[in-house]
Parts: C-alpha cells; structure tokens; sequence
C-alpha cells in the first residue's frame, strides 16, 4: 500500500478528481492548504501601501492506493495538475503500514 | 476600564436622580423663561394661515407695518389694509387659510422626518463600509464601535447636546418650514448676531417639547451621529471600548453641538453676512463641515494621540497595507451610503414644499459618481490597477464635497466639485500614510475632513447665485443689485462669500482638531485610550467584547486550550 500526496493548484482539483476517479480509486482526501514552493510569494498594493502575499493558496491532495495503482494515479494527477507555468505544485510517494476500515474494523488492502 | 458590578449598582441610583433633578430644573427653568411662545406637543396649533406661503415664499396673510421710517412703509400700509379688508368679506376663506397652512407644515414634517429615517440608515453602511475595510479579527470590535456610537452619542445630545445647538435658533434662523419653532428663543452665552452656544431644550424638555421642535430633533441627531461614527473608521483597531464611549459623549454633547450652533442654530458664523457684511454669512447646507469636517478632524486628532496599528509602519519607516477583509461589505456599505444621502442632501431643506430638491439630489448624486470615477481612474493610472476600496472612498469623497453647496450651484459645477474630491481623496490617503504617518484604516480623516473642507470652499466658488435669496437673512429684497439673487461664489461676482467659506472652514477644521486634543490628550496621559500589545496583535473581539464576530474561525486565532468555542454542534 502507498500514500499519495500531491499539492496542487486549487483551479486543477476538478480535473486531478476526474482522472483519478476514472482509475477507480475508492477515497481522496482534500485540504485546503498555504505555502511556498519556487514559485514564492507576490506583492501587491493596497490603498497605496505594499503587502506580500507569502503564501499561496494551494489545494493538498491525500490518497491511499495499493501498489499496482501508484504509477497509474500519479500519472493522473500529473496530467490532470499540470498547466505548465511555475507553481504546478509536487507529488510525494510514501509507503503505508496499514489502513483501518473504521465501522467494520477491517485492515490491510481490503480496508481501503 | 473594568468596572466593578458593586459600582455600577451604587452609580445607577444616582444616574436616575441626576435625570430627575434635570427634569425638575429644566421645567422650572422654562418656566421661568417663559414668554408668548407656547410649546406645541400635540401639534394641533403648528401651521395656520400665516404658514401660506406662494411658490416664491411670498407670504398669503401681509403683516402690519411696524416701522414707520421705512420708505416703503406707506406702500405696505396699505397693502396691510387691503388684505383686511378682503379678510373681513371672505372668513371661509381665511379658515381655508388655517386648513391649507397646517398641511404644508405637515407635508414638510413628511419630508423632513423620512429624510431623516433615510439618513439614520447610513449608520448600516457605515458598519459594513468600516467592517470590511479591517482585518477579520476586529470585525465584532468595528459592529460594536458603530453601534455603541448610536446609541450614546443620542443620549448625550438628547441631554445637552440638542438644546446647545438649536436652543436659540428661532432669534437668527427660525426653520419656517417646521412652522419656525418660537420656543427654543435663548443664547446661553452670546446674544443677537454673536451667538456662541444655545441654552433652551435641555433634555427635551418644556420649550423643546414640541411637534416642530421634535420634527427638526429627529432630523439633526441622525447628523450629529454621522459626525459620531465618522471617527470610528480612523480609531479602530487599537481603541479601548471605554475610551471610544468618552469620544461619543464628547462629539454628541459638546463638540459636535457647539460649532453646529454657530453655523445652524443662528450662531455668530452664520450672522456674519448681516454683522460684518461677509457674503451670506458662513453657509453650509448640509453639513460638509458642520458634520463631516467636525467629525474627519476629530479623527485625525484622536489618530495621532492613539499612534499607528502595530506593525503598520516597518523598521524602515515604510507604510505597509492591511488588507480589507470583506470588499462585499465595502461596496455595499457605500452604496448604502450613497442611499442615505439622498436623505442628508435634499432633506436639508426641512421641507418638501422647496422644490429646489430635485437640483439637490441630482449635484449630490453627480457629485458621487465624479468622485468616484476621478478616484477608480487616478488610481488606475498611478498603481495600474483601480483598488476597490479607493473607488468606494472617491465616492464617499464626491458625497462630503457636494454636501454644502449641493443646493446653491449646477449640476456641471457639482461634477466639478466631485472630480477635485476624488483626486484629493486620493491625495489625501497618500498624504496621511506617507507623510504625516498618521494611520487611518478607513480613510476616514481623508474623506470626511479634507474632503469637507474643501466642500465648504467650493461653495465660496462655484454658486451661481439662483438660489437662497435671503439666506441667513442677507439680501432678501436684492443682492449684488439684483432681486431674488442667492447665495453667490466668487466666479459668480462675490468676493466674500469665499472668503467666509474659506475662513470658516478653515476655523472648524481648527477647532475641531484642536479642541479633541486638548480634550483626549489629557484622557491619554490619566489612562491609556490604547489597547494592550497582546489584545491588539490578538484582534480585539474576545479580550474586549468576549466573542467573535465569526465564532468558525475560532480554531485559528485562539491557542489551543484556550475556551475556544467548538466547531460545528
């Protein structure tokens, strides 16, 4: 079992939800998230006066795969966030020790 | 300040003898005073036939001549005789007279007092305009500062403040319209044509206890309260909640009062035109400097003495921007205004029967969108993109400028007057930030203050002379050598009138400034008038008022452990 993790352009969520949905993968996880990558902050104006934005607004996508399904969602996710100006965001790979199906108490690949 | 429970038990007792001993004082006093003029409460003896009046203000009944030097006088004798004569054939007609007179007071009272409704709900935009121009974590403290305004700034105008301001208006400047409200007839410092403060009405009582008096009540204190919550969108942020309330009672009952007397309730400033031949006197209509002016320099000082927002200047000297929280509340909030204006503006001729409201109305509404354009497109031009915020205040801006002269120029010059406050709106925010580093989240000193003065000015400059034949008792036969000639600017050939309007303003701004600090200069040095480090960086709802404005944020801004409220149920 592997957990993916992407952290992606809150416009792109429909389109990685999609792709991923068609794989057939059975639970995504969203948070709305604030960071920096290389793309950093901006400053902008208000009423005259400079203010900088540090942190993006970013969308943190969270979902448990078995491992036949890891290249197949990354790959997902990849078409589906990228829009190829900087600040597409990352996608981290970790691997899972167990999963608990929480009403039934289930664990291990049956439980995703 | 925290009072104690104890202490606001023992102090209520004495707070309610206080008002009853008022009550005992200001009944005998009437008393005491009294004379002819009899207070009308029920308003069955306000308006009769010597409220008639043609389209011109000519009146229907012709009053005897009294002064026999006159050189008219023969000609007005027998006008006088004539018009007995036709009185003693035709009594149906002059009970007819009584009939038509008490209805056009009454379609005044209509027109004064929704007006007046109109103007009260520009306290809503005020709230929504000044919430969302701050952070999120004020937005409770910004309700409540807009709210407790309201409300304690009425009582003390209610006690004081009213009978300071119109006490004496029926010597110099009676509101016919209202039906003139003879009692409120006494200077208490000054007399004649140098009036300084008015000394009948006290807590609304005898003399001002009266159907024409209230009608103009109404009317005023929603103005007076305009001054009042000016003040809030330059002092937010950082204020404590006491010291706010010391502010209200201040503006409420001495400084919003005091110079409204001079230039409204017949004081020495509106005289001048009689007393030393300046002009119409000093002539605001509807308050560019009386309210705004007053209540944009009470700002700018209580500004300085309460210092910028912490970290709004960095290491560097250099201003830095906060964010507004809500730009929908910002919009709406000044359209709101722009509403309640149509209240302020054409209610200001205390009745309906002047028809020269449409021409006020339309300069007031000109005004607004000049300003505004002028601001959304400097702005465009010096920042390459038109801040939201800057848009609103250019309409604020075009609003307080056109507020004084709206009734005495053009529409053309009402655009004009619109565009120079939209550029010095934007002056003005730059100015204030950048060079007097004084820090005023709302604009407030820029748009009210500034943009007062200047409304005041351009009166001085652009009326055209076609309206206010007899303003302030000036001129009523003929002005400038012309008859039915009003209120006239300089670039229509007096002089004067914009020297009176330059000095005056200029006078008010003054005073306004210099008596708040004075006044809350010594506040600060017995109490701080600022919130601690912690509660500002905080936000001031919880340490102040004990609750969020939005409870669902609570998780961010609170540490945990804290008695966060829970999310959801």
């Amino acid at each position: 079992m592997k957990r993916i993790d992407a952290v992606i352009r809150p416009s792109q969520l429909d389109e990685v939800k999609q792709r991923v949905n068609a794989l057939g993968v059975t639970g995504l996880t969203v948070s709305e998230v604030r960071g920096f990558g290389r793309q950093k902050g901006h400053t902008e104006t208000y009423r005259g006066s400079e203010y900088t934005v540090d942190f993006l607004p970013k969308i943190f996508v969270t979902i448990a795969v078995v491992e036949e399904l890891v290249e197949q969602v990354v790959d997902a996710i990849v078409e589906g966030a990228r829009t190829g100006v900087i600040g597409d965001g990352k996608i981290f790979v970790s691997s899972l020790e167990d999963v608990i199906r929480i009403r039934t108490g289930e664990r291990g690949p049956g439980a995703i | 300040m925290q009072f104690s429970n104890r202490s606001i038990t023992k102090r209520i007792p004495q707070a309610i003898l206080i008002l009853v001993f008022a009550q005992f004082l200001c009944g005998s006093l009437s008393i005491a005073l009294a004379d002819q003029a009899q207070a009308d409460p029920a308003g069955t003896a306000t308006g009769d036939k010597t409220s008639v009046v043609d389209a011109a203000g000519n009146p229907f009944v012709v009053p005897e001549p009294t002064d026999t030097s006159a050189p008219d006088y023969a000609k007005n004798k027998k006008d006088f005789e004539e018009f007995q004569t036709q009185a003693a054939k035709e009594p149906l007609a002059m009970k007819l007279a009584d009939g038509v007179g008490h209805t056009r007071i009454a379609t005044n009272f209509s027109w004064t007092l929704l007006t007046g409704y109109l103007v009260l709900f520009m306290q809503a935009g005020f709230a929504l305009l000044t919430c969302g121009l701050v952070r999120k974590k004020n937005a409770g403290h910004l309700m409540m500062l807009n709210f407790a305004a309201y409300v304690f700034a009425f009582l003390a105008y209610y006690a004081v403040g009213y009978a300071f301001q119109f006490g004496a208006i029926a010597v110099n400047a009676a509101p016919s319209n209202l039906g003139g409200t003879p009692t409120l007839n006494h200077f208490l410092i000054g007399s004649g044509q140098w009036g300084f403060l008015g000394g009948k009405g006290f807590f609304l009582t005898g003399p001002a206890y009266d159907a024409g008096s209230n009608c103009l009540t109404l009317f005023e204190v929603v103005f007076m309260e305009t001054a009042g919550y000016i003040i809030v969108g330059a002092i937010c942020e950082r204020i404590t909640f006491w010291a706010f309330l010391l502010c209200e009672l201040f503006i409420g009952a001495l400084l919003y009062p005091i110079s409204g007397c001079w230039v409204w309730g017949g004081g020495w400033m509106s005289q001048l035109g009689s007393s030393m031949h300046l002009g119409h006197g000093y002539v605001d209509f509807a308050g560019s400097s009386v309210v705004h002016g007053i209540g944009g320099f009470c700002a700018m000082a209580l500004a300085v003495i309460l210092g910028p927002r912490l970290g709004k200047y960095g290491p560097d000297g250099k201003p830095r921007g906060f964010p507004a929280s809500n730009i929908v509340f910002v919009v709406t909030g000044t359209f709101l205004l722009l509403f309640g204006w149509m209240g302020f503006n054409p209610g200001s001729t205390l009745g309906a029967t002047d028809l020269r409201i449409s021409v006020v109305a339309v300069n007031t509404n000109l005004a607004a969108v000049a300003g505004s354009a002028a601001a959304m497109l400097l702005w465009y031009r010096l920042f390459g993109k038109p801040d939201i915020t800057m848009a609103c205040n250019g309409m604020l801006a075009g609003l307080v400028a056109i507020t004084a002269p709206c009734a005495f120029v053009s529409p053309t010059a009402s655009v004009i007057i619109g565009i120079l406050a939209g550029g010095l709106v934007c002056a003005g925010v730059l100015f204030n930030e950048r060079v007097l580093k004084i820090d005023d989240p709302c604009g407030a000193i820029s748009v009210h203050g500034y943009c007062g003065w200047l409304g005041a000015v351009s009166l001085g400059i652009f009326a055209d002379g076609t309206y206010g034949a007899g303003w302030n008792g000036v001129g009523s036969a003929a002005y400038l050598g012309k008859a039915g000639q009003g209120v006239t600017g300089l670039l229509h050939g007096d002089w004067s009138q914009f020297l009176v309007q330059l000095g005056g303003a200029t006078l008010l701004a003054i005073y306004a400034f210099g008596a708040t600090y004075i006044v809350f200069s010594g506040v600060n040095a017995w109490r701080s008038m600022r919130v601690t480090r912690e509660v500002e960086l905080t936000g001031l709802d919880v340490p102040q008022f004990g609750m969020l404005a939005y409870p669902e944020d609570a998780v961010e801004m609170l540490t945990a452990g804290s008695q966060a409220p829970q999310r959801g149920l």
